[in-house]
């Protein structure tokens, strides 16, 4: 309901045509002709869509894309920058922009399609905007858990039963071990939330070297019956094709956001800011949400409303980009202490 | 040497030198810097420092992950040069049956990804693959026969990973065996083992030494098996913890930079050692200017024994892998063998594969980088291995220089290759010729140890008697050192085409949006779990390199037989 209203309010605020990027960009981005995309989104589910959407509605400017991760994307823009050849306009990633805390690194820009959106979701400083929302919770397979006996809250993981059995990624970033210890200091309390992560840390949970994805694959596979730190969209998408596994409400669930922003003494700043408005318009979030991710705009459901909090009945802590800046080495270094 | 004034190999010496210095230093400078250094988010150095090196010593469990290193290592080695070794002279050496099936092995494992194997292994071995699986329905069980996150389990992975290279390398080596020895033996009543354990092993001692060093460097500095099988098993080893930090926010390249530089320096201490034993090489030469072509052992009926293990050789190292594939490849998602698994098959992911827009583009950057860069790297090594393994002007240092970069872990080089090159005015940077280079850098040891091997063989008398015959040096390369090579020369160009293709780290970092690699695919649908997409596009990869592979070494076998004048 909430965000009916608001994509209401939206809509008021910010018609349609407001919301139109201005035609002199418009005209400047064609004269650049093309615009390169830095990505660490997946190419065939979201990269292209979003791209041949882009070229569909402005054509004549032809995006270029490459995709690796938000490590080798921030290598990559350093290095370029500091030879000065910058090769990229733009750049995506869930922790990229906070390796570039430099001006000549990232371009600052408020795009007008996120102007009315809530604080949280853009920064102060024009160096980012979310463009995508993660929601990081629990997972389990129903083959071999009965729904009866899934855990249901934080605690219900201390159960000895699960000794062993329970499996995360070996991902050091928000959305793997740090972000699941900093959900639990920051919800129960410094001394609390220590003394449960050192019963956690008894029950032996399982590192996978992979990603999270790869994580909730071998639940699915029935390797390990439970898993944290997933993306309810990804078991979801499973669920779907007809794979045994639900996720868990198990709250607050984590909730992280992959961020766009423009790139320090792009070549096409132009081209640049008309592909992120477009991206970040209701029209771009769609595309978005048709392939499975998650909008960031507050006014656009996900393809399946229910994963969203609002439609979901669920709560959630959110980790800010800043947060996650200053204080990702100190969550990597507790989980490093207790559980290795 | 006699002539050492006017020696021409003074000047090859010279000129391969200065491409291998251009190459390989500026790297390894980058490294030592970042080892040393901390810097700020523009990337400018702001100070010196040793906590790099001093996180290394202090690193929890520092000595258990050392002693862990060296027993995979050790381990590792053994294993694939058993397999690997034993097959080789059952191919070679004997008149042993089947004989295609170890080539088909090596050839096409040597073209599936890396990825792949491991993944194959793993659901193999693992809790819910066919062999557990298997136990739990014979014992009525709950729990495992064989956990392979586990030291033999990472033993069993990465030496089955090597046994074909050891194959292919030592197989050139038994191939080209003086058989006037080995027949000699035979003759004066020796059974086969004793010929074997007399006369074979220890002639081909140099080459199993070398490839054994090699073998055991590659696995102490390897990341991924101790990673993808040990870490789910706690069982952890020098390279976890940087491989580690390579993969945090914000990467610790420092951290990794200052391990690049101790396996660097162990590996030349290793080499130097090497090289004093291989002083004495010439007592093995053994392609002399008499009856090189060696004939045959006769097994007996002992033959239909080695057959067997070259079937089992074939079934457990290519067959159960490729069937794992296949079986992940038609599922929805992956799932243990059963009826229920049976009733979901699917070409979904093949279909997936194909259509999907874009893989032909990558498949050919692909091959032109691959083929490009193994072409370079054996062009320099056929030269700079000839000099190192005649202890020619400058050897010793040739092949340091060459081997510099066998112990990078890939995400180093790769960021120090962009480094070096974004500096150069060249329009390097952004190409594919950014990636060609990394390759070059990175596969240049593979070639080194090939050729080295190679020229090993060869006694020098041929290249006496064709300078007694007037010929020059330049002569003598060309017309008797390099028809004689070609075997070494082709198997080391196909192994890293081959590899190169199977690159991850290097390609995905270095990879523009206008030049694209395969390996970007695969990254995306490994990071993504499309297990069973990558499963598809693996196998038809696979295939394809298999086709190329097989016709290049058909071409070249035929090619070798002339050479020989048989």
């Amino acid at each position: 309901m909430k965000a009916v209203l608001l994509a209401l309010l939206l809509m008021l605020t910010h018609g349609a045509r407001a919301a139109e990027p201005d035609p002199a960009m418009i005209e400047a981005a064609r004269k650049e002709g093309s615009v390169v995309w830095y990505s660490t989104l997946i190419i065939n589910q979201i990269v292209r869509p979003m791209v041949d959407a882009f070229e569909a509605k402005y054509p004549g400017i032809k995006v270029e894309y490459s995709r690796s991760s938000s490590s080798d994307v921030a290598l990559k823009i350093v290095n370029e920058a500091r030879a000065r050849r910058v090769q990229s306009d733009l750049f995506d990633g869930s922790n990229t922009v906070f390796l570039l805390r430099d001006p000549r690194l990232v371009t600052a820009y408020a795009p007008k399609a996120a102007a009315a959106w809530p604080a949280e979701l853009r920064s102060e400083d024009g160096t980012w905007t979310a463009l995508n929302i993660f929601y990081w919770t629990a997972a389990y397979n129903t083959d071999l858990v009965k729904p009866e006996d899934a855990p249901k809250t934080y605690d219900d993981l201390l159960d000895p039963k699960w000794k062993g059995r329970i499996a995360w990624t070996y991902d050091l970033t928000p959305g793997g071990p740090p972000g699941f210890v900093h959900n639990i200091l920051s919800t129960m309390g410094q001394e609390k939330g220590m003394a449960w992560l050192r019963r956690f840390a008894q029950n032996e949970p399982v590192t996978i070297p992979g990603a999270q994805r790869v994580v909730l694959d071998h639940v699915i596979s029935g390797e390990y019956p439970l898993c944290v730190m997933i993306l309810n969209y990804h078991a979801a998408i499973s669920m779907k094709a007809g794979a045994p596994v639900r996720w868990l409400k198990m709250e607050p669930l984590l909730q992280t956001m992959g961020l766009v922003s423009i790139t320090g003494n792009a070549p096409h700043p132009n081209a640049a800011r008309l592909m992120v408005e477009f991206m970040l318009s209701e029209e771009g979030q769609k595309v978005l949400a048709d392939n499975d991710y998650i909008p960031a705009h507050p006014g656009v459901p996900a393809r399946i409303p229910e994963l969203k909090p609002d439609a979901g009945g669920f709560r959630v802590n959110l980790v800010t980009p800043e947060m996650a800046r200053d204080d990702t080495a100190d969550w990597t270094a507790i989980y490093k202490d207790l559980f290795r | 040497m006699n002539v050492a004034a006017a020696d021409p190999r003074v000047a090859i010496a010279v000129i391969v030198g200065v491409v291998l210095v251009a190459l390989m230093v500026p790297p390894l400078w980058m490294l030592l810097q970042d080892s040393v250094t901390t810097t700020d988010a523009f990337g400018d150095v702001t100070g010196l420092t040793f906590q790099h090196f001093q996180k290394l010593l202090i690193e929890k469990r520092a000595l258990s992950s050392l002693v862990n290193s060296l027993e995979f290592a050790a381990g590792s080695t053994v294993l694939s040069l058993v397999t690997g070794g034993a097959l080789a002279w059952l191919v070679e050496r004997t008149n042993a049956p089947l004989k295609v099936l170890a080539y088909l092995v090596a050839i096409i494992s040597m073209g599936t990804p890396y990825v792949l194997h491991v993944i194959a292994w793993l659901f193999l071995l693992g809790k819910i693959g066919p062999l557990n699986d298997l136990w739990r329905q014979v014992t009525g069980e709950t729990g495992v026969l064989f956990n392979v996150n586990s030291m033999p389990g990472m033993i069993l992975i990465e030496g089955f990973l090597w046994s074909p290279l050891v194959f292919l390398l030592l197989g050139s080596t038994f191939r080209a065996a003086n058989a006037d020895m080995e027949e000699a033996a035979r003759m004066s009543g020796a059974s086969v083992l004793d010929t074997l354990r007399r006369i074979s092993l220890p002639l081909a001692m140099p080459s199993l030494l070398a490839l054994a060093l090699f073998v055991f460097i590659r696995a102490i500095g390897g990341f991924e098996v101790p990673a993808l099988v040990g870490m789910p098993g706690r069982i952890y080893v020098l390279t976890t913890d940087v491989y580690e930090s390579t993969v945090t926010v914000p990467p610790d390249l420092g951290h990794a930079a200052a391990f690049s530089v101790v396996m660097v320096v162990i590996v030349a201490v290793l080499l130097a050692f090497y090289g004093r034993l291989s002083k004495n090489a010439e007592r093995y030469h053994s392609i002399t200017g008499k009856g090189y072509r060696p004939r045959p052992f006769d097994l007996g009926r002992g033959r239909w024994i080695a057959g067997g293990l070259i079937v089992l050789n074939f079934v457990v190292v290519l067959l159960l892998p490729l069937l794992t594939l296949a079986w992940m490849s038609l599922l929805p998602f992956l799932r243990s063998i059963s009826l229920a698994g049976f009733a979901s098959l699917t070409l979904k992911n093949y279909r997936a594969v194909l259509t999907a827009p874009g893989y032909i583009g990558l498949a050919m950057n692909s091959l032109i980088v691959a083929a490009g860069a193994a072409t370079a790297i054996m062009a320099i090594t056929s030269l700079a291995g000839w000099i190192a393994a005649r202890n020619g002007p400058g050897g010793r240092i040739l092949d340091q220089l060459a081997t510099l970069s066998l112990v990078f872990p890939g995400i180093c080089l790769g960021v120090a290759v962009m480094e070096v090159w974004l500096r150069v005015p060249l329009p390097v940077y952004g190409t594919l010729w950014i990636i060609g280079i990394a390759y070059v850098i990175r596969y240049m040891p593979f070639g080194m140890r090939y050729i080295y091997s190679g020229v090993l063989q060869l006694h020098r008398e041929l290249e006496e008697a064709a300078g007694v015959a007037g010929a020059g040096t330049l002569t003598t390369l060309r017309r008797v050192v390099a028809p004689l090579l070609t075997p070494a020369l082709v198997a080391g160009w196909l192994f890293i085409f081959l590899i190169a293709n199977k690159e991850l780290a290097i390609a995905v970092l270095l990879a523009s949006p206008r030049s694209q690699v395969i390996a970007v695919a695969i990254f995306d649908q490994w990071v993504n779990g499309q297990g069973g997409e990558l499963a598809a596009f693996g196998l038809i990869w696979t295939v394809l390199m298999t086709i190329i592979a097989t016709v290049f070494f058909v071409f070249t076998r035929r090619g070798g037989v002339d050479v020989h004048g048989n």
